[in-house]
C-alpha cells in the first residue's frame, strides 16, 4: 500500500497538469506571489492604456458637457446641449454619412482588389519582386501627400492630368472628378483604395505563402479547377488575414482625415466632409471644444460598436470556415 | 525594493520632475529673452530679428515658427491654455474674438508705434476703443487680367460695372477664351467685394444690423448672391471652380489659358515668376447695381503682446522696431506686402498700381473679419453653401437662410 501511494504519478497530460493546478489554488504564499508577479507585467501596459486612453476619454466626455472654448478656464456646464446641436446639424450628419461610406467603400473595394492582386503576385513571374514593390509603393507616402498629388491628377478642368488623357485617347470631355458631389465621393474613395490596396495585398501575400502547396497539388490531382482551388482553399485559409485587414481598413476608414482634407477639403459643400474633420475644425478652428468633444464621444462609441461587431462577425465566419 | 532600486527610482523621479518643470517654463521668459511665436517662415523673419537684435543688443529674441492658419491657431491656443504663451504672437481673424474675450492680449491703444497705422488696421484687431494688434499691412484681392487675351476681343481692361464684366466674359467665351476662374475653397473674392461696396454705401452698418438682429443675411446677402451667381447661371464660368484650389487657378492663368482670375498681391509675385513675359495688371472688382468697384481684402494679422509676459517693455520695443521704417522695410522686402504705415512707401509691382491706394486706405472688405462673432463657424458654412449654390443644388436665398440659421445656433 505504501509503495502504491508513494509511487510517482503515471505520465500523461491529464495527470501532469492536475498537481500544478492544485498547487496554485492550495499552495503556500508562493502561488499568489507568482500570480501577482505575472500581473505585474501588465502594469506598464495598463498604465499606458489608462494615461493615454481612459483619462483623455474621460476628460473628453467631461468637456463635452461644457461650453469650453479652448482659450479660457471660464466655462459653464451645458448638459447635453452640445449633443443636441450635433444631432440637429445637417453638416455633421453629412459628415457621418460620408465617413461610413468611405470606411465601408474602401474596406470592400480594397479587399476585392488586394486578394486577387496578392494571388497574382504570388505566382512565379518575371519581375515579381519589382511588381510587388510597385504595388506597395503607394502605401509609403502619407495620405496627405497622395491627396495633394491626386488633386492635380483629378483636376476637373480640361488641363487636368486624367482629363487630358481621357480627351487625347477617348475624346471624352472634361469629367468633373472633384467638382461634382457624387464623383468627388467616388474619387476620394478610389484614391483611398489606390493608396491602400498594395499594402493589404502584401499582408495577404504573407498569409498566402503560409498555405501548404500540397493542398493545391492534391486538389489539382482531384481535378479541381483554378476557380475551385481559389474558393475552396485560398479564400478560406486567408480568413485570418481578412479579419486583420478588414479591421485595419474599417478603423482607419472611420477616422480618415488627411486624404479628403487635402483632396477636396470636405467639398463640394459637405459632400466629402468626415467626422474627424468636423472634430478638428470645430475644436481647433472654431474654438468649440465642447461641441468637438461631444462629437468625439459619439464617434468613439460608434467606432467601438462597429469594430466590435466586425470582429464578432469575422470570428464567427472564421470559425465556420476553418 | 533594494536600496539601489530606491535610489534609481528617486533619481528617475527627480529627472522627470525637472523635465516637466523645464517644459512648463517655456512660455513668457524673464530677463532679456523675448519669446515670439511667428506666423511667417523663419526665412522671412530672420532678417527682421537680426536687425532688431542689432538695434537692441540687450534683448535676445527666441522665435518659434508655426505656419498659418490652422496650425498656428492650434499652437497658440495650446500655449495660451497651458499658461506658456509667448511674449509676442499674432492675433488673426480666426482667433481674435477668443483672445480678446479671454483677456489674453494687451491693450496697445495710445502706444507710439500705433501712430502711423491707419484706423482701419487698428479697428480690425480692436474692440471698444482698445487696440490689441499691430497690423502693419493689408491685402486686397481684385481681378488680375491678361492684357493680351483681353486685347483679342478689343478690351483694354475689365470694366467698372458687373453687367459690363459679364458681357466681357461672354465675348471672351465666344472667342474661345476661358474668361474667368476663381478657387471656391474659400469665401469668393467677388462676393466679398460686392458686400464691401454695399457695406460702404450703408456707412459700414451692414454687419452691425445683421448681428444685432435688425437685419438678416437673407435680406442683405440674397440680392448680391444672385448677382454673383450670374457667372454660373449664365454659363459664363465653369462650375468646376468648386473643385479648384488657388494654385490650380493660378497655374491656368500663368499658362495663358484664362483671361482673368481673382487674385491678391501674392499671386502677382508668383505669376511673374512662372510667366515673366505675361502682361498682367490688377483692377478692383466691378461694382454691382450702380455701386463702386471694390476690393476683397483685410488688414493682415497683428502683432500682439501677452499681458502675462514678464517682458512687456521688451515686447513693446520689438513692436516699435517692427513698425519703424527700418523694420518694416526689411519685412516688406521679404514678402512684397502692401504695408500701411504713413512713414514708409512700399516698393510694389506696377501691376498693383490700380489697387494700392484703396488697399492702404482700408477700402477692402472680408466678411469673416467683419463679422462680430462665430467668424469661422459662419465662414465654413458660407463656403460650403456657396459651393452647393454654384453646383446648382440650392438657390442664393437658401445660402443666406443657412447663414441665418447658423448664426442663430452659434
Amino acid at each position: 500500500m505504501t509503495v502504491a501511494t508513494e509511487a510517482p504519478p503515471p505520465s500523461g497530460s491529464g495527470t501532469a497538469t492536475r498537481p500544478r493546478a492544485a498547487g496554485r489554488r492550495t499552495g503556500p504564499s508562493g502561488g499568489w506571489r507568482e500570480a501577482a508577479a505575472h500581473q505585474l507585467f501588465l502594469v506598464p501596459v495598463a498604465a499606458v492604456f489608462i494615461v493615454l486612453f481612459v483619462i483623455p476619454l474621460g476628460q473628453t466626455f467631461y468637456w463635452s458637457l461644457t461650453d469650453f472654448t479652448g482659450y479660457s478656464d471660464d466655462f459653464a456646464f451645458v448638459g447635453l446641449e452640445n449633443y443636441r446641436t450635433i444631432l440637429s446639424d445637417p453638416s455633421m450628419t453629412a459628415g457621418l454619412t460620408f465617413t461610413l461610406l468611405f470606411a465601408v467603400g474602401t474596406t470592400v473595394l480594397t479587399t476585392v482588389i488586394a486578394i486577387p492582386l496578392a494571388v497574382a503576385l504570388n505566382q512565379r513571374l518575371y519581375g515579381r519582386n519589382l511588381a510587388r514593390s510597385l504595388f506597395f509603393f503607394p502605401a509609403i507616402p502619407s495620405m496627405a501627400v497622395l491627396g495633394l498629388v491626386w488633386g492635380y491628377i483629378l483636376s476637373p478642368l480640361g488641363s487636368g492630368v486624367l482629363n487630358s488623357v481621357l480627351d487625347s485617347t477617348l475624346g471624352l470631355g472634361p469629367v468633373p472628378w472633384l467638382s461634382d458631389s457624387t464623383l468627388a465621393k467616388f474619387s476620394v474613395i478610389m484614391v483611398g483604395v489606390w493608396g491602400g490596396a498594395g499594402w493589404h495585398a502584401v499582408l495577404y501575400l504573407a498569409y498566402l505563402q503560409s498555405i501548404p502547396h500540397e493542398y493545391y497539388e492534391v486538389a489539382t490531382i482531384d481535378g479541381a479547377s483554378g476557380r475551385q482551388r481559389f474558393f475552396h482553399i485560398t479564400l478560406p485559409l486567408l480568413m485570418p488575414a481578412m479579419v486583420i485587414s478588414q479591421f485595419l481598413l474599417m478603423t482607419n476608414g472611420l477616422k480618415v482625415f488627411d486624404l479628403p482634407y487635402t483632396l477636396t477639403n470636405g467639398g463640394p459643400g459637405f459632400a466629402t466632409q468626415t467626422i474627424t474633420q468636423s472634430i478638428i475644425v470645430s475644436g481647433v478652428g472654431q474654438g468649440q471644444y465642447g461641441i468637438a468633444s461631444a462629437l468625439a464621444v459619439l464617434f468613439t462609441i460608434a467606432v467601438a460598436a462597429l469594430a466590435f461587431s466586425q470582429l464578432l462577425i469575422s470570428r464567427r465566419i472564421e470559425r465556420r470556415v476553418l | 525594493m533594494t536600496r539601489h532600486s530606491r535610489h534609481l527610482a528617486a533619481a528617475l523621479s527627480l529627472a522627470t520632475a525637472l523635465a516637466v518643470s523645464a517644459c512648463g517654463g517655456g512660455g513668457a521668459a524673464d530677463g532679456d529673452t523675448l519669446t515670439l511665436l511667428a506666423w511667417d517662415s523663419e526665412e522671412v523673419m530672420t532678417p527682421v530679428l537680426e536687425a532688431f537684435e542689432e538695434a537692441h543688443p540687450d534683448i535676445d529674441v527666441e522665435a518659434t515658427y508655426s505656419p498659418p492658419v490652422a496650425e498656428y491657431i492650434q499652437a497658440l491656443q495650446t500655449r495660451v491654455l497651458s499658461g506658456t504663451a509667448p511674449d509676442v504672437f499674432l492675433i488673426a481673424a480666426e482667433n481674435k474674438t477668443n483672445l480678446i474675450e479671454g483677456g489674453h492680449v494687451l491693450d496697445l491703444a495710445g502706444e507710439d508705434f500705433l501712430a502711423g497705422v491707419p484706423e482701419f488696421n487698428q479697428q480690425t484687431y480692436g474692440a471698444d476703443g482698445a487696440v490689441y494688434g499691430l497690423s502693419l499691412s493689408s491685402w486686397g484681392a481684385g481681378i488680375l487680367y491678361n492684357e493680351d487675351l483681353l486685347a483679342e476681343v478689343g478690351a483694354e481692361e475689365p470694366p467698372d460695372t458687373w453687367d459690363e464684366f459679364l458681357a466681357l466674359c461672354a465675348e471672351l467665351k465666344d472667342a474661345g477664351i476661358t474668361p474667368y476662374l476663381e478657387p471656391l475653397d474659400a469665401m469668393p473674392g467677388v462676393l466679398s467685394a460686392f458686400l464691401g461696396a454695399y457695406d460702404a454705401s450703408t456707412g459700414h452698418t451692414m454687419d452691425d444690423e445683421i448681428f444685432s438682429g435688425a437685419s438678416t443675411f437673407e435680406e442683405t446677402w440674397t440680392p448680391l448672391l444672385e448677382q454673383y451667381n450670374r457667372l454660373y447661371d449664365e454659363d459664363l464660368v465653369t462650375r468646376d471652380t468648386v473643385g479648384l484650389g488657388p494654385d490650380q487657378v493660378e497655374a491656368e492663368f500663368a499658362n495663358g489659358r484664362v483671361a482673368m482670375m481673382i487674385a491678391g498681391p501674392w499671386n502677382v509675385n508668383s505669376v511673374r515668376e512662372a510667366a515673366p513675359d505675361l502682361e498682367v495688371r490688377m483692377v478692383p472688382i466691378p461694382g454691382v447695381d450702380g455701386g463702386e468697384p471694390f476690393l476683397a481684402g483685410a488688414a493682415a494679422p497683428g502683432l500682439a503682446i501677452n499681458p502675462e509676459s514678464g517682458n512687456i517693455e521688451a515686447a513693446k520695443a520689438f513692436l516699435s522696431f517692427f513698425a519703424s521704417p527700418e523694420g518694416i522695410e526689411i519685412y516688406q522686402a521679404q514678402l512684397g506686402a502692401i504695408t500701411v504705415t504713413d512713414d514708409f512707401e512700399p516698393p510694389l509691382d506696377p501691376a498693383l498700381d490700380p489697387v494700392v491706394e484703396d488697399v492702404r486706405a482700408g477700402n477692402v472688405y472680408l466678411p469673416q473679419i467683419a463679422w462680430q462673432r462665430a467668424e469661422d463657424v459662419l465662414n465654413v458654412e458660407a463656403v460650403a453653401q456657396i459651393q452647393r449654390m454654384v453646383q446648382g443644388e440650392i438657390t442664393p436665398r437658401e445660402v443666406a437662410q443657412a447663414l441665418d440659421r447658423k448664426l442663430a445656433s452659434s
